[in-house]
């Protein structure tokens, strides 16, 4: 018996050695979303198309036709026509439900690009990597894609983006961070990052206005987060906004939300029923929120709550979730875009696309946020077109001298030039949860921005990530 | 002497590290490759040149993918004295490597609104050792008191005791979710401007050979993990080293025999704690910037996983578990990106790789690359059930580790062609 | 019983909101304590895959509950809440034939190994359990679509959860129903029996394989039952995620608190640590040195706590051993 378990474990390790040799040879061949390979290299916008241009300002120069003329580095092939993008994306962490979501997006969008001829004739691939929530699997993933792509797509996490950032300065790569903390606008971060959509910060000031315009007469506020600057950014846009409206903050649980101790959602969601506050801010992870909301509920406890859009999950509300009818009476989200099933020209012809190219997957308002990033790398690719320019400075210096990026709608238009006062995003769309809408939640107000984030300075990131 | 193996006629032949000619030259061998590494990418010596290789493990992914290797070395070989020789069960390595980390960024780090005292390398990797082992030192009479399991549920109870300190230190670690920026790795005599080697900058050594930053950190990290498991080797042939294994295979006899129990555990925990140290100080400045929920259970599972995969208590097993766990998943993804290359062409390969990768959302398979898209296992999900699985499978079928295997090979060679 | 009644006069009130906390932790900690127990006594491996276990009961629920509809697809007529008893019941049957199939596979093999080493392919165990777990569980929390909703019955002034209740209740049932069959039962003393000594009690005519099997049965039944309970309005009120497997470790100080071996310290250990936790969530939050999440650490300074005064908990059994 012995004997013949051994001879299993010899089997084993050759097996392996045999997967080493085969592995050096699979070394470099990523993953490609390519999967209309098929160029047809000069066919016109068509009307449906996403890609036609419609913001870059042309400036009829007559580098156009020839790609000779075009100046490359590392990630743009002119030859083989073919232009690779980076994605370093959170599949399998804590927040690879929305980050799932937003590959897919990047992946139609592009497919619908390709086969309507590309970037001036130049075919996208995706490359897509998991960095897993984790910063050093991030800064690993980071490296081995490092030369082969022209742009990051996006780049998910607050401290894995900051933590790569030296590695984009050198390489003076673009990267769309996925994460709407106030500092990408801040000049100690803006040289490579492309922000885009309301920072948390100022999202919550949306919200809170909102709500207490909505429901009249609210005196007092709660606020709890989760730590790091995911929570801590939304919790200082909470006390901004309180002071601002002369709301009387009764709870500050800024930082104390741990989604893996039990006893930290308890002691949060205790604190909050505690202090009777009209409205509760709660910037968390979608189950801490679902678990402090639960039990503070169950104290008998009601508030209007509201959190950042990544807080929110559809799973509140789905056919057997428990909490659907509180949380559809009592839940309040701001988003940095359109709905899924949204009115605007954007939103529809994209859902369209989706449900052309991905008849399968189910409907989610995150694949917005996919079209956003997507179109922001687009537009700064078709402006280092025109520059002649497609290194990966040239596409990050015309990226940098985009003024107005236009999203049909679908988001709010985004500049990349002046202060970081004219740069940040102040609008949002606000939500409320639908038990009969498909992805759970509804438009409420299509453009909102409060009088006082309107006349909010931004001097820079609402909470400082200490280096 | 070109003599029989096992054949030894005095008791420095049976100390020695590399007993026969052989194997001091096929070592030899291998420490040329090892340095060697970083000269097999292209352009790294002179206008263009390389040595001829590997390319592919020249490259700054997989020299990256190697640093990591040497420094988990470092923190396993901690482990090992720890457990392997000492037979006390930790899982709290995350926990002093962490400490380590810390110890690092508040000497080496220069003063911002974080701590630090802005001290050069030599004093910060030292510390970074030594503060642990001092801890250790202080944690481990309470852990003598406990034994066997309930000392694993202690040392477990101590990486979630650290966690909470990480959070809540947030003047050292930057606070949870936030992280800090760590020390590079530059050699200086004192705070002048100018580093003597700074391992960020690429430079020219001799005038011929390129080196990037990743390559002279692949070299530094080499003669660390190469030093620390020369010592730790050492280690093992000492009285100290003895008495660690005598208190491993039974401590009572241990004490019989006049082995101080308490004094012995204390050490193998000031020991191990030193190596987790450095350990992590060199990971937290390779990285760059951690945040403080890195140094969790996963990490400890981790280090247990590698020198149970290795081979408990023996230093090859060790670098060889450590090499095991760190460049196989890497293998996996690669294999899984070209199955997925292989099933997307059609043909053969199409047909029998189908039912193992899945390509799309339509697509039935046990694993693939778009994780989220297409049903099954994401690559980093077929990798921790494949790192669940080798340690089960070890454990049942192989006890003795990476390291039993290849002296079973070794063996059969010794004799062959006779079976005896 | 009694607990119920007790429960029923807690309001809103400080003192109603520990006793809420205290017995809902409690029960979930006894719950996963007492499994532990049970395979640690019949079969001396620590098990680090309690947690996983855990998980994959209460995924289980939910499947058969609201995707699966089984067994209500077949019995249309039923009410809501006889179909979902009866799909708990058939999650937590699977739950009980994955554990003994596990320990058929992967423990029984390790027979007369080191503790440490069983304890180490556990954790192995723990790893491939909780990833493929929570590839099914997927992105999304998994509702386990019970009948009892967010309701909230107020009884003269005061507030109840019906659901919470019933847990109550259940917890008490098993742990009873348990300690009387360690204690009373034949199977009970055979597992007693090869607890003390494997080879003796082989000797006397015990089963041990089969005393293996029901144990790691048990325990994966019983951790089924405490992930049900923590993924429940309102603990978890969005159902199980990818997160409810780690729960499990806060665990770990209970039964060392009561001592690996002993069936009535883990019972003890566990609403102590509850207690504890309940009592540090309540009255040390508002002091500012102790920081953020303390009362997430304090199950594990009481455990060493209790250690350095008695290295193998209150009711574990002491190792003899003279020099």
């Amino acid at each position: 018996m012995r004997g013949r378990n051994r001879l299993w474990v010899l089997f084993v390790v050759f097996a392996m050695l045999a997967a080493a040799c085969g592995g050096g040879g699979g070394d470099g061949a990523e993953e490609t979303a390519d999967t209309e390979p098929a160029a047809e290299e000069t066919t016109p916008d068509t009307g449906g198309d996403i890609s036609e241009d419609t913001t870059a300002d042309t400036t009829d120069a007559d580098e156009g036709g020839a790609p000779g003329d075009i100046a490359t580095d590392v990630g743009v092939d002119l030859e083989a026509g073919v232009i690779r993008i980076g994605l370093l994306s959170d599949l399998s962490g804590p927040f690879s439900p929305l980050v799932q979501q937003i590959v897919t997006a990047h992946e139609v969008y592009w497919e619908d690009v390709n086969r309507n001829g590309g970037i001036n004739g130049l075919q996208v691939e995706l490359v897509i990597e998991d960095n897993a929530y984790d910063v050093p699997t991030h800064l690993q993933k980071y490296e081995e894609i490092r030369d082969e792509v022209a742009v990051i797509g996006h780049s998910t996490g607050s401290p894995h983006t900051v933590a790569a950032l030296p590695a984009y300065q050198e390489d003076d790569i673009l990267a769309v961070p996925l994460t709407w903390y106030s500092g990408w606008v801040d000049p100690q971060y803006n040289s490579n990052l492309m922000h885009h959509g309301a920072p948390y910060c100022i999202e919550i000031q949306n919200a809170i206005s909102y709500i207490s315009d909505d429901i009249g007469g609210a005196s007092t506020i709660a606020i709890a987060s989760v730590p790091g600057d995911f929570g801590l950014d939304g919790a200082a846009g909470a006390q901004i906004a309180a002071e601002a409206l002369g709301l009387e903050v009764v709870y500050d649980g800024a930082g104390k939300v741990n989604p893996t101790d039990e006893a930290s959602l308890t002691e949060v969601a205790n604190g909050i029923a505690a202090s009777g506050a009209d409205i509760v801010v709660l910037v968390a992870t979608p189950g801490a929120f679902a678990s402090i909301y639960g039990q503070a509920v169950a104290q008998g406890f009601e508030a209007k709550w509201t959190g950042t859009s990544p807080s929110w999950s559809p799973a509140f509300v789905a056919p057997d979730s428990q909490i659907r009818e509180a949380v559809a009476r009592d839940v309040y989200i701001t988003v940095p875009f359109d709905a899924w099933d949204g009115e605007s020209e954007g939103a529809q012809r994209f859902t369209a696309l989706m449900q052309e190219l991905r008849p399968d997957n189910p409907p989610f308002d995150a694949y917005n946020e996919g079209y956003v990033e997507a179109r922001i790398v687009h537009e700064a690719l078709l402006r280092a077109y025109e520059n002649g320019d497609m290194t990966r400075a040239g596409i990050l210096a015309a990226a940098k001298s985009l003024d107005n990026v236009e999203f049909d709608g679908l988001a709010f238009p985004e500049r990349y030039t002046g202060e970081p006062n004219d740069m940040v995003q102040r609008h949002s769309f606000v939500y409320r949860p639908d038990l009969e809408s498909a992805t759970g939640a509804v438009v409420v107000e299509r453009d909102y921005m409060a009088p006082i984030v309107e006349d909010f300075v931004f001097e820079g990131a609402c909470y400082e990530l200490e280096s | 002497m070109l003599g029989r193996p096992l054949l030894r006629t005095s008791y420095e032949a049976d100390m020695a590290l590399f007993p026969s000619v052989t194997q001091r030259v096929v070592f030899a061998l291998f420490l040329l490759f090892l340095v060697a590494i970083p000269f097999f990418a292209p352009g790294t010596i002179g206008e263009s040149g390389s040595l001829p290789g590997p390319t592919f493990l020249g490259t700054s992914d997989w020299l990256r993918l190697l640093v990591t290797l040497g420094i988990y070395a470092i923190g396993a070989l901690g482990l090992n004295i720890l457990t392997g020789l000492a037979g006390q069960v930790s899982l709290g390595h995350a926990f002093f490597m962490a400490v380590g980390a810390y110890t690092a960024a508040v000497f080496g780090s220069p003063q911002g609104p974080l701590w630090g005292l802005g001290l050069p390398i030599w004093i910060w990797l030292p510390m970074a050792g030594i503060v642990p082992a001092i801890l250790g030192t202080l944690i481990a009479p309470a852990a003598v008191r406990v034994r066997g399991l309930y000392l694993a549920v202690v040392t477990l109870g101590l990486v979630f005791i650290g966690e909470y300190l990480w959070r809540n230190l947030d003047f050292i670690t930057g606070g949870s979710q936030s992280g800090r920026t760590f020390p590079a790795l530059e050699f200086r005599f004192w705070q002048e401007e100018e580093a003597v080697l700074s391992m960020t900058e690429p430079a020219t050594w001799f005038g011929v050979l390129n080196m990037s930053p990743t390559a002279k950190t692949y070299l530094f990290v080499l003669v660390l993990t190469a030093v620390m498991a020369l010592v730790a080797k050492n280690l093992q042939r000492t009285r100290t080293g003895r008495a660690f294994m005598a208190i491993r295979d039974r401590d009572v006899a241990a004490e019989v025999m006049g082995v101080d129990e308490f004094r012995t555990k204390t050490l193998a925990f000031a020991i191990s704690s030193f190596y987790a140290g450095i350990a992590g100080a060199l990971l937290a400045t390779f990285i760059g910037r951690t945040i403080p929920e890195q140094w969790n259970l996963n990490m400890s599972v981790e280090f247990i996983a590698i020198i149970l995969i290795g081979g408990i208590g023996t230093v090859t097993g060790t670098l060889l578990g450590s090499a095991f766990v760190i460049i196989l998943p890497r293998l996996v993804a690669d294999l899984t990106q070209l199955g997925e290359r292989l099933v997307r062409e059609g043909g053969t390969w199409a047909t029998i790789l189908d039912p193992l990768v899945s390509t799309g959302s339509g697509d039935w398979g046990l694993v693939n690359t778009s994780a989220g898209v297409a049903p099954g296992l994401s690559v980093d999900q077929l990798n921790l059930v494949i790192y669940g699985v080798l340690i089960i499978g070890f454990l049942i079928f192989e006890p003795l580790g990476l390291y039993g295997i290849w002296l079973r090979i070794r063996n059969y060679w010794k004799g062959w062609p006779f079976t005896y | 019983m009694i607990e119920a009644v007790v429960f029923a006069q807690a309001g809103t009130s400080p003192a109603g909101r520990l006793l809420v906390d205290f017995l809902s932790l409690g029960s979930i900690y006894a719950l996963l304590a007492m499994g532990f127990v049970i395979i640690f006594k019949a079969t001396q491996v620590l098990n680090f895959a309690h947690g996983a276990l855990a998980a994959l009961g209460a995924f289980l629920v939910a499947s058969f509950a609201t995707v699966l509809q089984v067994p209500g697809r077949w019995m249309p007529g039923a009410p809501l809440w006889l179909r979902w008893t009866l799909s708990v019941l058939a999650a937590l049957a699977l739950a009980t034939i994955i554990g003994m199939v596990l320990e058929r596979i992967v423990i029984r093999p390790m027979l007369g190994e080191e503790l440490f080493a069983v304890a180490i392919v556990t954790l192995g165990l723990d790893i491939i359990i909780r990833t493929i777990t929570n590839d099914f569980i997927g992105t999304q929390a998994r509702p386990l679509g019970d009948p009892f909703g967010t309701n909230v019955w107020a009884i003269e002034g005061f507030t109840l959860i019906p659901w919470t209740i019933i847990a109550q209740v259940a917890t008490t049932i098993v742990l009873v129903a348990l300690v009387a069959l360690f204690f009373r039962s034949r199977l009970g003393i055979a597992m007693r029996a090869t607890a003390f000594d494997q080879e003796a009690a082989r000797a006397q005519g015990i089963d041990v394989g089969r005393v293996f099997s029901i144990s790691w049965g048990i325990g994966a039944f019983l951790a089924g039952v405490a992930g049900i309970f923590l993924s429940l309005f309102p603990r978890r009120a969005a159902g199980v995620d990818q997160s409810t497997a780690f729960f499990a470790f806060a665990a770990f100080p209970a039964i060392i608190l009561g001592g690996l071996d002993s069936v009535v310290g883990a019972v003890v250990g566990g609403f102590a640590v509850g207690l504890a936790q309940a009592l540090a969530t309540e009255f040390l939050t508002g002091i500012s040195f102790l920081g953020v999440g303390f009362a997430g650490v304090v199950p594990y300074l009481l455990m060493l706590a209790v250690l350095l005064i008695r290295p193998y908990g209150l009711f574990g059994s002491e190792e003899i051993r003279r020099v």
